[in-house]
């Protein structure tokens, strides 16, 4: 345990080694907030709700959405570049299991950008946009369980797409692919209760709502009563499927490995 | 040709400080202090001479050869080449000069060499004809015919740098920087890349001047030397002079069978050899002495009297230590 | 016209590497086109839930984005390098390289590289603009056309110039990308009709950093809510005058790096 705090602790060195991009990196999360929220009251001119959401409703959602979003990201890219620079084979030689220590990294970068993102927002959210409280203290503790599964299903998800560059050379293109995909299909952008019916029923068969729209929702009440918990036994469903497609990418990608030499 | 006189630069740097406290630390506020990369140094290298530019790693050497190519602006002094001040023209000076930065280089990496090149004559303006003659001549000279038209990343370290030479020198540049040009090669590589320095010079008249850690390289290749350290010139003159005064050191190494903790020079030895420390190796022992003084079957043998040897070698002085003797010396 | 011959030898030569990578060159086309898909397709859900946005129609809005679409693609086919300077450049020592060639810099710097993505930015432009004309309500000829075209390279002009500006921060910090993409987000604003920001915003976006001419301005010459008509026209002029600023400013850059280097 001791050897991953130590890396945790390195990548968060790593993190404020370069303090321009640390506070631009705060900057520009403000800028997306003010974005956000000229663009919401512009919507909300002459209307009280959309399809039963209120305007602090949205703005509440979007905040929290656009703050979760910036976790879902994963070890993905420090696996993909292990694997382009060969690094990946030295490291299955090392005295700790590779992908641990990727998300032990991983977990350090979301640690600086707690302070670097998330509490900005906050406190430019909290002090000019006015972000409503939960739903209700059940809501509540129920976001937060919601919260860290749809950030490890995100994880999981990151690795499949990072183990990808064990057969292909262009991982950044499929990145960039990757983070639309879930701005979009994830709820991050605009709550997939307004998408149109059809493209609801696409996104039942995604694990991508339940990355952000899913725990979201159940703070802000758009997702209450019986059915928080067939929402949230959906969830648990997605994260198991795809921990089992990353493990048995990362079992194909080890023995790739193992015969060609990385 | 090339006329140095009183050059300086200085530079800011940034202090960091230690650990995590240190890093957030850094977030709002940085310290700088100063430092004296090159300090006040003055040479002049006439047309058609080979230069060897020496010195330990930061010692100012890259610094030099920046401000020499128009790089840099110096913080005082005068540099002119083929009478141009480069800093102040850099683009008409550049037309004149040529380089090989040891491991950065010049050519696209997914295209082949010959793709290369032919820009290289658009962005130099090389008349077709002189193009094609020299592409030809510096082809053959270097054997690269069959590598023109493989892509460079598929090449291997000592074929790239074949062709990165040709890119420097197609132009007919006056002047030519070579950086570590045969850092990493193999023992073939660098007699090939050797060979053409010297045809380049001695065909073209090309003045050359070349900062290299490789003592081969020097030998063979120049016949003054000007040795910078701390910024400051120690040494400039004839490499017979030095060679005579300090090469004819010989160091042996010895690899020890076990570890020690503390390595003893013989007895028998006291006060005859010099102990080169050498950093990590617990088993090696390096001595260095004058063949006058005493001869290498003596110095073995007292080695061999005390400890278990599992391996000899005898070693060519690195520059770092003649450099390092020479400063010793006050020279 | 030397310069334009030479510009063509290193695209050609930036062509022929790019083919030994088609499979990349599809990935990153086909990333773009989606990006741009999807957030066309959110304002499409936003607009299907409330019809106007503060007096403005989707096809209103959909004409703005894709005058920031086809600007954009101008500066994101040709001056995508401007990106690398800090990372590619000057901290690798290379830009020492690109200063050791008899020709300039600058030109140097934007011709070693061309963005293949620009392409499918550039088609989703063109569709949007062509999807988005037609039922503006406005006769529409060979003149509009011409003035379109115009603007929208006017509107190409000022990202570069933008980009520029900030890209050349670099030579005294050896990498300003933190700078530039935190500036670079403020253009995200300007997909939708600057009235719909308060004064602050407005201000900015027209004086400090000048993105509302990018888009906003230039549509208001054929789309007119609000009295912006003739200060549409003017952005031919504020475009020369944004690369001037630039180019005087890279020149400085320029300067500095040659007394401090790196």
């Amino acid at each position: 345990m001791q050897k991953y705090w130590k890396l945790l602790l390195s990548q968060v060195k790593l993190d404020t080694a370069y303090s321009l991009r640390f506070w631009a990196g705060s900057i520009t999360s403000v800028i997306r907030l003010v974005m956000l929220y000229a663009f919401w009251q512009a919507v909300y001119e002459n209307r009280t709700t959309i399809v039963d959401i209120s305007l602090e409703q949205m703005l509440t959602y979007s905040v929290l959405a656009v703050l979760l979003s910036s976790y879902i990201a994963g070890a993905g890219t420090q696996l993909a570049a292990g694997v382009l620079n060969g690094d990946v084979a030295i490291e299955l030689m090392r005295p700790y299991d590779y992908i641990n220590k990727l998300i032990s990294l991983d977990l350090g970068s979301k640690l600086t950008s707690i302070i670097r993102e998330t509490l900005p927002m906050l406190v430019v959210a909290l002090l000019f946009i006015g972000i409503h409280a939960p739903h209700s203290w059940e809501h509540a503790l129920l976001f937060l369980f919601s919260t860290l599964t749809g950030i490890l299903i995100g994880a999981q998800i990151d690795l499949v797409v990072g183990l990808l560059s064990f057969w292909t050379i262009n991982i950044s293109g499929l990145r960039i692919l990757r983070a639309s995909f879930l701005l979009f299909f994830s709820g991050t952008l605009v709550p997939i209760t307004l998408f149109p019916q059809w493209l609801q029923i696409v996104c039942t068969y995604m694990p991508f709502p339940s990355m952000v729209f899913v725990p979201v929702s159940i703070y802000t009440g758009q997702i209450q009563g019986a059915d928080i918990y067939p929402a949230i036994g959906l969830q648990l469903f997605w994260l198991l499927v795809c921990w089992m497609v990353s493990r048995l990418f990362w079992l194909l990608a080890k023995r790739r490995i193992t015969i060609f030499g990385g | 040709m090339i006329e140095v006189r009183g050059l300086s630069k200085h530079y800011r740097i940034a202090k960091r400080k230690q650990g995590l406290l240190g890093a957030i630390q850094g977030l709002f506020i940085r310290k700088y202090t100063s430092k004296k990369a090159v300090d006040d140094i003055s040479f002049t290298i006439a047309s058609g001479e080979v230069v060897g530019y020496i010195g330990s790693n930061g010692a100012g050497k890259s610094t030099t050869i920046k401000m020499l190519s128009g790089i840099l602006t110096p913080t005082s002094g005068d540099v002119l080449v083929n009478g141009i001040v480069p800093y102040r023209e850099r683009q008409k000076n550049a037309k004149k000069i040529g380089a090989v930065f040891g491991q950065r280089t010049q050519l696209m990496w997914d295209l082949a060499p010959r793709e290369s090149y032919d820009l290289l004559k658009h962005i130099y303006q090389i008349p077709e004809a002189i193009y094609q003659k020299n592409l030809h001549e510096m082809t053959e000279k270097l054997q690269l015919h069959s590598l023109l038209d493989i892509p460079v990343r598929q090449l291997s370290l000592g074929q790239k740098m074949r062709c990165e030479f040709v890119a420097a020198f197609l132009h007919d540049p006056a002047v030519v920087y070579l950086d570590e040009p045969t850092i990493g090669l193999d023992v073939a590589a660098k007699s090939r890349i050797r060979s053409f320095i010297k045809q380049m010079n001695e065909e073209k008249g090309t003045t050359i001047i070349l900062t290299t850690h490789d003592m081969q390289d020097i030998e063979e290749l120049c016949r003054r030397i000007i040795i910078i350290d701390n910024g400051q010139i120690l040494y400039d003159g004839d490499l017979h002079a030095v060679k005579n005064s300090f090469l004819h050191e010989h160091v042996i190494s010895f690899e020890l069978d076990e570890e020690k903790e503390e390595i003893l020079i013989p007895g028998e030895l006291e006060g005859l050899v010099t102990y080169i420390p050498e950093e990590g190796n617990s088993n090696k022992l390096t001595l260095s002495f004058h063949p006058e003084t005493i001869s290498a079957a003596q110095v073995i043998a007292a080695v061999l009297h005390h400890y278990r040897v599992r391996d000899v070698s005898i070693a060519e002085p690195k520059i770092e230590s003649i450099v390092q003797e020479i400063y010793e010396r006050g020279a | 016209m030397r310069y334009f011959q030479l510009y063509v030898c290193f695209f050609s030569a930036r062509l022929k590497a790019m083919m030994e990578y088609r499979v990349d060159f599809l990935i990153g086309a086909l990333s773009i086109l989606f990006i741009q898909t999807t957030s066309i397709l959110f304002v499409k859900i936003v607009f299907d839930h409330i019809h106007t946005l503060q007096g403005w129609t989707f096809h209103e809005v959909l004409f703005i984005y894709g005058i920031a679409a086809t600007g954009r693609a101008i500066h994101q086919f040709f001056f995508e390098n401007l990106w690398v300077l800090g990372s590619a450049y000057i901290r690798t020592g290379n830009f020492d390289r690109i200063l050791l060639r008899p020709i300039p810099p600058l030109f140097h710097l934007i011709a070693d590289r061309i963005q293949p993505d620009g392409i499918g930015q550039l088609i989703i432009g063109v569709i949007v603009l062509g999807i988005a004309i037609p039922e503006l309500s406005m006769p529409w000829g060979g003149l509009e056309t011409l003035i379109l075209a115009l603007l929208i390279l006017s509107s190409g002009l000022i990202f570069i110039a933008v980009n520029l500006f900030f890209a050349t921060f670099s030579f005294w910090m050896v990498d300003s990308f933190p700078i530039m993409s935190t500036t670079y987000q403020l253009s995200s604003f300007t997909n939708y009709p600057l009235t719909i920001y308060n004064k602050g915003l407005r201000f900015v976006l027209t004086w400090i950093i000048p993105y509302g001419f990018t888009s906003f301005y230039p549509a208001a010459v054929f789309v007119d809510q609000g009295g912006y008509h003739t200060v549409g026209y003017l952005t031919p002029a504020v475009a020369i005058l944004c690369c001037m600023i630039a180019y005087f400013f890279w020149k400085r850059g320029l300067r500095s790096f040659a007394s401090t280097g790196h």
